[in-house]
Order: C-alpha cells, then sequence, then structure tokens
C-alpha cells in the first residue's frame, strides 16, 4: 500500500528547523514571535505568557507541578516543541536540575507587541486614491483563479490558455516531486502528484510555499528574510490596499511571485500601485487544522456510483477525471461515474482509497453536507473494498531459520528478531522462525556470539 | 547449526492460500516453489516467483470480473 509522502507541514515546522542565529534573527520581529504563539499548543502558550516577565531561569520541576498528573504527556509535548523553536532555552543550574527560560529575544519582541500593540510597518491607503478596489468576494473569486490556473500550469503547460509569469525555472522547482519526466515524453504525474492534487487547498499551498522557500536559498534569497516577510503578510487586512512603496526592494520581487500564486493582487492608480491581500495569504499563519476557510464545496456523489460536480473549473474535471469515468461535461456541471476501472486506475497511480473519500467528504456540495454521511456509505465501503481486493497477498523478503540446537538459542534468536521488529512468524514447538531479509544480520550475528 | 533459507514470507487470506497451493500443484516438478506451508494462511516460497504468482492473482481477479459489453 503506498503511503502518504507529502506532508504539508506549516511554516512553524520550517522554522523550527532553521539555525539558532536565524531564529533568533527572526524573533526580532514580533509578528513572527506572534504567529509562533499562536501555533503553540494551549499549555505552551500559557507557559510562556506566565514566563513572560520573568528574567531568572525557572526550575523545569516547578513547570511540572502545574499540571495534574493525567496532562503530563501534553506537559511534554509542549515542552518539547518550545525547546525546539527555541522559543524556551534550556539550562542545568548549580544542582543540576533542568531549568528554562523565554529566549531573550523573544521575550523582548513579545513584551514590546504586549505594551505597544502590533502596528504593521504600512498602513493601508486612502480610499481616494485607491479607486476599483475590488470588494471581499471579487477578491477571492481573483485568489481562487489565480491558484487554479497555477495548478492547472503545475499539472500540464498545454491545459492552460493564459499561463502566468512564473519563472519556467521556478515552475520546475515545484514540478520536481510531483511530475516525472522521461525525454520525449509529456511530463507525467508521479504519485505524490496525485496525491497533491486530492489534498486541501491549504495543504496544497504550504507545500508549495514550503518549496519556494526551501528553493529560495539555492537562488540567493535569505530564507529568513522570506519567512519574516510572509508572516508579516498574514497580518494584514484582507481587502484593503498598501503602497508598493512601503516594500524594501526585496520584498517587491517577491511580491510579484505571490501575485501569481493568487496571495495578492497587484493594482495601478495613476501615480501609485498597490497590493491587496488575499485570503490566501492570509491563511498562511493559520494552523492546518483550522477549517474555518472552507470553501464551497461542488461534488454530489449518489448511491448509484455517479458522481455530480456543480463546477466550471478545469482544474476540477482533471482531479475528477482522476478516479471517476467523466462521461458529460455541461456548462456548469460534469457528469461521471465511479467505476471499478477507474478506481483501479487511481490505485494504480498510487492515490489511496482514504484520500479519493476524504476528497469526496471536503468537497461535498452544500445540499448534501448537512447529510451524514455527506459521502454514502455503499460508495465509500465499496471503494475500500476494491483497494483491499487489490492488496490480498502481502509477500516480504525474508529468512526461514530450522534446525535450532537448544529452546534457549530459539528464544533468544526470537527475541532478538523481535527487538528489530523483524519477527514474522514462528512454531515454538518446531523450533522454526521466519524472520525479515533486513534483520537477517542481527539474527546471524546473535546466532554466532552463541556458539 | 542453525539452517537459514532465504526465500519470500507470504501472508494472506484462507482462499488465496488455497489458490497458491494449488498453483503450486500444477506446476511441473521442478518449478515447484513452495518451500513450507506454516498454516493456513502463512508460507514460505522460493525469492523468484514472487512477480509471477502476483500476475496470476491479477489474472484470476480479472476472470472473475464481468465487464458489461459497451
Amino acid at each position: 500500500m503506498p503511503e502518504v509522502r507529502i506532508i504539508a507541514k506549516n511554516f512553524m515546522d520550517m522554522v523550527a528547523s532553521m539555525p539558532a542565529m536565524k531564529l533568533d534573527k527572526l524573533y526580532e520581529n514580533g509578528f513572527i514571535c506572534e504567529a509562533i504563539l499562536r501555533s503553540l499548543p494551549p499549555l505552551g502558550k500559557k507557559y510562556v505568557l506566565q514566563l513572560l516577565h520573568i528574567d531568572v531561569p525557572v526550575a523545569a520541576k516547578l513547570l511540572e507541578e502545574w499540571v495534574l498528573p493525567d496532562g503530563y504527556t501534553k506537559h511534554r509535548v509542549a515542552i518539547d516543541r518550545l525547546v525546539q523553536l527555541r522559543v524556551f532555552v534550556e539550562a542545568v543550574d548549580r544542582k543540576n536540575d533542568k531549568t528554562y527560560k523565554l529566549n531573550p529575544t523573544f521575550q523582548k519582541s513579545l513584551q514590546q507587541l504586549l505594551v505597544h500593540g502590533g502596528t504593521l510597518p504600512r498602513e493601508p491607503m486612502p480610499s481616494n486614491i485607491t479607486v476599483r478596489l475590488p470588494n471581499l468576494e471579487d477578491l477571492e473569486a481573483y485568489a481562487l483563479q489565480q491558484w487554479e490556473c497555477f495548478l492547472l500550469q503545475l499539472i500540464s503547460s498545454s491545459l492552460v490558455e493564459k499561463p502566468s509569469n512564473i519563472s519556467s525555472s521556478l515552475m520546475k522547482v515545484f514540478q520536481r516531486r510531483l511530475l516525472s519526466q522521461r525525454d520525449k515524453e509529456a511530463p507525467k504525474l508521479t504519485e505524490s502528484g496525485f496525491q497533491f492534487l486530492l489534498m486541501e487547498t491549504n495543504a496544497q499551498l504550504w507545500y508549495i510555499i514550503r518549496e519556494y522557500i526551501s528553493n529560495s536559498e539555492e537562488r540567493g534569497v535569505d530564507a529568513a528574510d522570506l519567512i519574516s516577510f510572509m508572516l508579516e503578510l498574514s497580518f494584514h487586512v484582507i481587502g484593503e490596499a498598501y503602497n508598493i512603496n512601503s516594500l524594501t526592494d526585496f520584498q517587491r520581487s517577491i511580491i510579484r511571485d505571490l501575485a501569481d500564486l493568487g496571495l495578492v493582487k497587484l493594482q495601478q492608480g495613476r501615480k501609485e500601485s498597490w497590493f491587496i491581500p488575499t485570503k490566501l495569504a492570509t491563511n498562511l499563519s493559520v494552523s492546518l487544522a483550522d477549517s474555518s476557510s472552507r470553501k464551497e464545496g461542488f461534488v454530489v456523489v449518489e448511491t448509484n456510483f455517479r458522481v455530480y460536480a456543480y463546477s466550471t473549473s478545469r482544474l476540477h474535471c482533471e482531479i475528477l477525471r482522476l478516479f471517476s469515468k467523466v462521461e458529460y461535461q455541461l456548462p456548469n456541471l460534469i457528469v461521471g461515474a465511479i467505476t471499478k476501472e477507474s478506481l483501479y486506475n487511481a490505485f494504480e497511480n498510487g492515490i489511496t482509497a482514504e484520500q479519493i473519500i476524504s476528497f469526496l467528504q471536503q468537497n461535498a456540495h452544500p445540499r448534501v453536507a448537512d447529510r451524514t454521511p455527506t459521502v454514502p456509505e455503499n460508495v465509500t465501503d465499496q471503494i475500500r473494498l476494491w483497494e483491499s481486493d487489490l492488496n490480498r497477498v502481502e509477500m516480504t523478503e525474508a529468512y526461514y531459520y530450522d534446525e535450532f540446537p537448544s529452546r534457549d538459542v530459539f528464544e533468544g534468536a526470537c527475541d532478538t528478531a523481535r527487538e528489530w521488529n523483524g519477527l514474522l512468524w514462528e512454531d515454538s514447538k518446531k523450533m522454526h522462525m521466519v524472520v525479515k531479509t533486513g534483520v537477517h544480520t542481527y539474527v546471524r550475528e546473535y546466532l554466532r556470539s552463541q556458539k | 547449526m542453525v539452517n537459514a533459507i532465504k526465500g519470500v514470507f507470504i501472508s494472506c487470506d484462507i482462499p488465496m492460500a488455497q489458490y497458491i497451493i494449488n498453483m503450486n500443484a500444477s506446476v511441473p516438478a521442478s518449478d515447484k516453489f513452495i518451500i513450507h506451508i506454516l498454516d493456513s494462511t502463512h508460507m514460505f516460497v522460493q525469492p523468484q516467483v514472487e512477480q509471477m504468482i502476483r500476475s496470476q492473482i491479477a489474472k484470476f481477479r480479472e476472470d472473475n470480473t464481468y465487464v458489461k459489453p459497451n
């Protein structure tokens, strides 16, 4: 069974993996501290706020006393996260006990933020200059359209009539793991590519942004600056215009790429030009589990395995083609059916049944979204059954051991194999066992040591 | 001295296991691939037959599938 290899980690995991000096530089920006604070687990937030104005290291045992005994795992998770993000600085005091203290840069920035309130380095422009400002719905439609155009272009440049201005080298970076190119053939979607298409928009956005940031180092752009600009952007107000002149040169070059992705909309007045952040931009600092930005679903699945998608988007048509047989395409409706062949096709391409089902559930049309279950159970069950039908036999390369001299040696070898998670089967009566190939060397060493 | 044989460990459901055993029985003596039958759902076979077993099972599955003529 193919594993989900695409994991959309959010910003915070990226931030956590940065070296200490860069992290300290990041923490000088109050907005980043606020964004990190928001992303912490609830216990973590509490600890940060409680230690915010304490300058001396606090003993770890004292922190543990704040928690009830059954909350200990949550406590450990929060502390590990705080240390990983270098918000907490670990030290050992004279009695050799562990102590924690807030990172001083972080502490100062957060204190300033609390006292002075967060002010963005730029103000929205007055409305007499910004004419033709789009209203929120138009803005969202624009963002969605740009994002879809980008995704279509990502999959296949032949599907798009008006290619965006993203440089082809940048496109190649995004396509690196999603498409596989063999010479003379058109690029084909890889397994990760299929899984990517079925993910939620937020998850897709993070994947792209993460690739963009990891690639930025190669292009000579500092990742820390990029991250700090994006987090700052996420605190702007949707729909308000901000002057482009208030951006540094570096930020100006980034804003063009972001406009192509649909995170901001660029507009030009008579003398000034400005950018308007869209919902996609403000979603950058939101955690993955937050589902407040649910866009309207469009798929109705019926008990006779027919799929009706009320959408005009080509991207949706392509996605549905991944696992269902699209039969008709009407001006506002795509009609298809989920068949065994279409599903087998999807499974061969590396999509799992769970991904298909969660895609159908997440994009359910509002008319059926209130019904439980949103997708009929006979359809979900049948999809899972068809998938398991393909995997009836499990084969593992292994070694078969027999003729053990004594029971103790047999038990010892079994235990060794079990430790390395390689014991596939054993028969204690006949003293035979089967061990995975990877673990064979360890068992052989153990047997040699027994002689 | 402990004896180690290299091969492939198969884990499946009972009908599939019977099918594989039947496949083994219908093959000439020099090609027989099952080394040990461990229990009703597990067996140990020779290493190179993995692909052959998979394709035979796929063929068996397709033979049992009805496709509506278009």
